[in-house]
């Protein structure tokens, strides 16, 4: 039961650097208002993002959002302390039993499409500060939509046999090798901003595989790649400032967050403190990966064709020689959403454009115009085959028909 | 935004036009930012002229490929109309809102207007078509013992001067007018974008050097005059975008 001590000791530490604070500085800390402290520990935990019906303009928190998985919809639940539809009757220890256990007031289990898993690692204080803002909140009677699952994951006692399998109640654990700007930026990733929920890969049940530890995960046809920043990391060449520039700012030198991340950076991240960003960039950064695997090489006539296609349409943009404008148009020489394992995000950003977020700090609107209307999956397929195989870091062939595949879903939207 | 130049800002407002319209409003207080909403899957494609459809008569196809022929002819110089397919450009415009002047005022009252005064006819450019040529080959029938299509090269360049200087007229018509009509519309067809039928190929533009396309010449802004060794590429690409 060592784990569970280890647990709940780090818990206590982490409390205070999920913070942002050194232990000596926690009395002058502590006198904050633990309201504000909840505020702002909800936005680095981004629960307004998927607690909120952004689709259908709902109300802040009250919940009723549709989250695709690939199991079904799962639609979140109103977090206003409405007494009927809401948490209103809640207690603190339930609402700490939610985030760390994944279990509701009444007993019942939660779908881990809540981040229960990545939440089981946030300290009691902080939980509870959350609980106390969120009661802040005005109450708003909503009631949620039904889950659309399929048997038995309707059932939520199957959740009980994921949990089993895959849920480790598993405190966050302080490592004391390394320093406390890596501890909480490890923390914000881990506990609160639950980066890992969409950078790491899943198994068949939906589950993080943990040797995919932010090696790049996919959700709802959408890649997120990795964000490892060590040695052949897919952030390898990005500097830590450049990390926080794109989680504060929502621009960096080599990319710029579109429609999922740029969802995270404008609700969450960007509201955070330059130090708390670092120290994310910090822990980042310090991730090593595995060297990528040899690539295969297309072959000569693919290479041309996919690089006439480049030429004529994308180098007014992204450059002849493929650099970019950083800051602006993405370098693509460099682009480690187009060398991912998995190139549905750089696909699909061909197919139907994508603009960059906008943030308070750069307000600015850019945009990449869709080219679905104009080429053919082939020839989406040849420029994006062209672009790994010239890439640094050199990546294999892509077929038409992944193109296809992601052309008919985003048709379907 | 230190790490903006001037020439980037700049850059950035040009795109700003490329800003597309959007079907989904998200609340700018969610942060997914304010201003003009996005959506991805749209833009704005060009129109592709009428698709497949046809407005003229196999008569009236072969009278107008015939005219075209002899406007900007295929020689030694040089091809013409008939390699730029330039009858399908008209017969699609025809059948198109060009044809039936869908977006021009066609109320009344109807002057002669002078040369700089554009068109004049009360019938929209189709249905002028369509009156001229019947008279046209009742014309060449007549007077020359064939439908225009039919005469030599030397008598088709007759009757085309005469209608062009007035001294042919016809009835519900004015010839002139026709005339300057298929003058305009052919050399449209030689040089738009092979997405609209015509300049099939590229031919037109391979012809005058014309690169199509394009608006990024960011790689020739030295070249001070000197030629841009650039195939052309239409809106629907070029035959370098497929694998041989
Ligand atoms: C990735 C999306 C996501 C994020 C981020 C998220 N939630 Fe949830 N949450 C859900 C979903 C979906 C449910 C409903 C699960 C179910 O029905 O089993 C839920 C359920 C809950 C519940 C249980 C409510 C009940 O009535 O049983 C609580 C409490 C909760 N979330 C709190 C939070 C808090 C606090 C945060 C931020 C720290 C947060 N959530 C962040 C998706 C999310
Ligand atoms: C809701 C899912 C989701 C979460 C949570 C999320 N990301 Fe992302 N992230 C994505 C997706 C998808 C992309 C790529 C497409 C885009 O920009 O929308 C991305 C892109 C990125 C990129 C750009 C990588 C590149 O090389 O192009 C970085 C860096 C990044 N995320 C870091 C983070 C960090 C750090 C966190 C936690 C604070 C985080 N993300 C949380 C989904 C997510
Ligand atoms: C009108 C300018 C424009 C054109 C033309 C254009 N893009 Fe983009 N592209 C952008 C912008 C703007 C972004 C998003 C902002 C950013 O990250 O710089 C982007 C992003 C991308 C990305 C994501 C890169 C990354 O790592 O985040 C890829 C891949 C991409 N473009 C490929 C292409 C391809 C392939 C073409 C030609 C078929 C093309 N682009 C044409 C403007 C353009």
């Amino acid at each position: 039961m060592s784990r569970l001590r280890n647990a709940l000791l780090a818990g206590t530490f982490a409390g205070a650097l999920g913070l942002g604070i050194a232990p000596a500085a926690l009395a002058q800390e502590l006198s904050f208002s633990q309201v504000e402290r909840g505020r702002y520990l909800a936005t680095a935990s981004d629960c307004v993002a998927c607690h909120t019906d952004i689709e259908e303009g709902g109300k802040r928190y009250a919940g009723g959002r549709g989250l695709e998985t690939p199991f079904g919809t799962i639609y979140s639940s109103n977090l206003t302390p409405d007494e009927a539809t809401g948490l209103g009757r809640w207690s603190r220890d339930e609402f700490y039993r939610a985030l760390n256990e994944g279990i509701s007031r009444d007993g019942s289990h939660l779908y881990p499409a809540m981040p229960y898993p990545h939440f089981t690692k946030m300290s009691r204080e902080d939980a509870d500060a959350i609980f106390a803002y969120l009661r802040t909140l005005e109450p708003v009677t909503a009631e949620i939509p039904e889950n659309a699952l399929p048997f038995p994951l309707s059932i939520r006692m199957s959740v009980a046999g994921w949990k089993l399998l895959f849920f480790d109640k598993e405190g966050f654990a302080v490592d004391p090798d390394q320093s406390e700007e890596w501890n909480r930026g490890r923390y914000l990733v881990d506990a609160l901003a639950h980066c890992g929920a969409c950078h790491t890969g899943k198994n068949l049940l939906g589950a993080d595989k943990e040797d995919e530890y932010l090696r790049g995960g996919t959700l709802d046809n959408w890649y997120a790649p990795n964000i490892r920043g060590g040695v052949n990391g897919g952030l390898a060449d990005w500097e830590a400032e450049d990390i926080v520039r794109f989680l504060g700012e929502g621009r960096s030198r080599h990319t710029a967050p579109m429609q999922r991340m740029g969802e995270v950076v404008g609700l969450s991240t960007q509201h955070l403190r330059d130090e708390d960003l670092m120290a994310i960039a910090v822990y980042l950064k310090s991730l090593d990966d595995a060297p990528r695997e040899e690539a295969e090489t297309p072959s000569q006539a693919r290479f041309e064709t996919g690089e006439a296609i480049y030429f004529d349409n994308c180098a007014a943009c992204h450059s002849a020689d493929r650099s970019g404008v950083p800051y602006i148009f993405a370098p693509l020489d460099s682009s480690n959403k187009v060398t991912a394992e998995d190139p549905s995000t750089a696909i699909r950003i061909i197919l139907g454009g994508a603009r960059a977020q906008q943030t308070e700090a750069v307000p600015s609107q850019i945009a990449m115009p869709p080219f679905a209307w104009k080429l053919t999956d082939q020839q989406v397929a040849d420029v994006v085959t062209y672009l790994r195989a010239a890439s640094d870091r050199k990546a294999g062939p892509v077929s038409a028909g992944e193109v296809e595949d992601m052309r008919a879903h985003l048709q379907e939207k | 935004m230190t790490h903006y130049t001037r020439r980037q800002t700049l850059r950035l407002m040009l795109m700003a036009g490329t800003a597309l319209a959007a079907s989904r409003v998200l609340a700018a207080e969610y942060g997914r930012g304010a201003g003009m909403p996005w959506s991805p899957m749209s833009g704005e494609v060009p129109y592709y002229g009428t698709g497949a459809d046809r407005f003229f008569s196999r008569d009236e196809r072969l009278a107008v490929a015939a005219i075209c022929a002899r406007l900007i002819p295929s020689d030694e110089d040089g091809p013409g109309a008939t390699e730029a397919d330039v009858v399908t450009f008209i017969d699609r415009q025809m059948a198109g809102f060009y044809g039936r002047a869908q977006h021009w005022y066609m109320q009344g009252p109807f002057a002669e207007g002078t040369s700089t005064q554009g068109y004049q006819s009360e019938h929209p450019p189709a249905m002028l078509y369509r009156l001229a040529l019947a008279e046209l080959d009742d014309y060449c029938r007549s007077q020359r013992g064939g439908a225009f299509a039919e005469l030599s090269e030397e008598d088709q360049d007759a009757v085309l001067t005469g209608l062009d200087e007035g001294e042919i007229a016809f009835e519900r018509v004015s010839a002139k007018t026709f005339f300057d009509l298929v003058l305009e519309n052919t050399v449209e067809g030689f040089f738009a974008d092979p997405l609209y039928g015509g300049n099939r190929d590229m031919v037109g533009w391979r012809y005058v050097g014309f690169p199509g396309t394009r608006y990024d010449y960011r790689d020739f802004v030295g070249h001070n005059g000197a030629a841009i060794p650039l195939e052309p590429v239409s809106l629907q690409g070029r035959p370098g975008w497929s694998q041989p």
